[in-house]
């Protein structure tokens, strides 16, 4: 059955590819989020695909529940720009497009050649990491990182709610 | 090809569709859609290391989960900035959040 992963790989690499020019051309912001959550999809099937089937729901759980929600509320919440339709973008010009390309193609062509040209040989697929050692994992040698996660995260709501009570300034 | 190089080719594609996304978007929620799919190759890069190489398992899992959550933060932190900088300025265009004339 191994030659079975290799069309789901496919199908996964396909969301990611269509969500991803979704997200990114797409002019209705509301296209591009739900662009964004194709891919999101396609990253947790990839996870699916790798035998980590406790990240891949953690995938769904984190971004498709909640920062795409957070997302929608910051393209409800923000004014359509020139009175148009809300959450629509203007047109970009072609240089800014070309801009990106070049941006984008030159580091991902220079890591593209490095990781086909260094690629290790193939190993066998370890068995699944359980999810008690996961967490015994987590309180041990990430237990500072765990911990400071969680300090980043109340900083980060207790700024979001300080930030929203400031006061519309009269320009 | 190996599966490695097949799932860092996959997390190569989101970094560059990210930053096209980024340098083109006009409005600063697309340029955070764009920030979302380059943390999400980030984790998959990393995942992907981790599971498909001898390197140990759990750490690479949890280290993605540590990406996932940092993401949130940051999201949420961004929305707030974002909501400020459209009250004070009206706008959430880029081209149009500028004080400074020249």
């Amino acid at each position: 059955m191994d030659w079975l992963a290799y069309p789901a790989y496919g199908l996964y690499l396909v969301l990611i590819l269509l969500g991803g020019l979704g997200a990114i051309f797409a002019q209705s912001l509301v296209r591009a989020l739900l662009g964004l959550i194709l891919t999101l999809f396609g990253v947790s099937g990839m996870y699916l695909l790798m035998a980590a089937p406790f990240l891949a729901f953690m995938q769904i759980l984190i971004y498709v529940g909640a920062v795409s929600v957070l997302i929608f509320f910051a393209i409800m919440l923000t004014r359509p720009s020139d009175g148009g339709e809300a959450g629509r973008e203007g047109s970009r010009g072609l240089g800014r497009l070309l801009l990106g390309l070049v941006a984008g193609l030159v580091p991902v062509a220079i890591l593209a050649g490095v990781v086909i040209r260094k690629a290790p040989t193939e190993l066998p697929l370890k068995p699944e990491a359980s999810l008690a050692s996961l967490g015994q994992y987590l309180t041990g040698p990430y237990a500072l990182a765990f911990e400071l996660i969680s300090v980043a995260l109340l900083a980060a709501m207790a700024g979001a709610v300080l930030l929203g009570f400031e006061r519309r300034r009269a320009r | 090809m190996t599966p490695l190089t097949l799932y860092h080719l996959a997390a190569l594609l989101l970094l560059g569709l990210g930053i096209v996304g980024i340098v083109s978007r006009r409005s600063l929620v697309g340029m955070l859609i764009a920030v979302e799919l380059m943390l999400n190759g980030a984790g998959l890069a990393l995942v992907a290391s981790a599971r498909l190489t001898p390197a140990v398992d759990e750490l690479g899992q949890l280290g993605a989960l540590l990406v996932m959550g940092l993401a949130a933060a940051e999201a949420t932190l961004v929305l707030a900035i974002i909501l400020v900088v459209a009250r004070r300025l009206g706008s959430s265009e880029t081209a149009r959040v500028s004080e400074l004339k020249g």
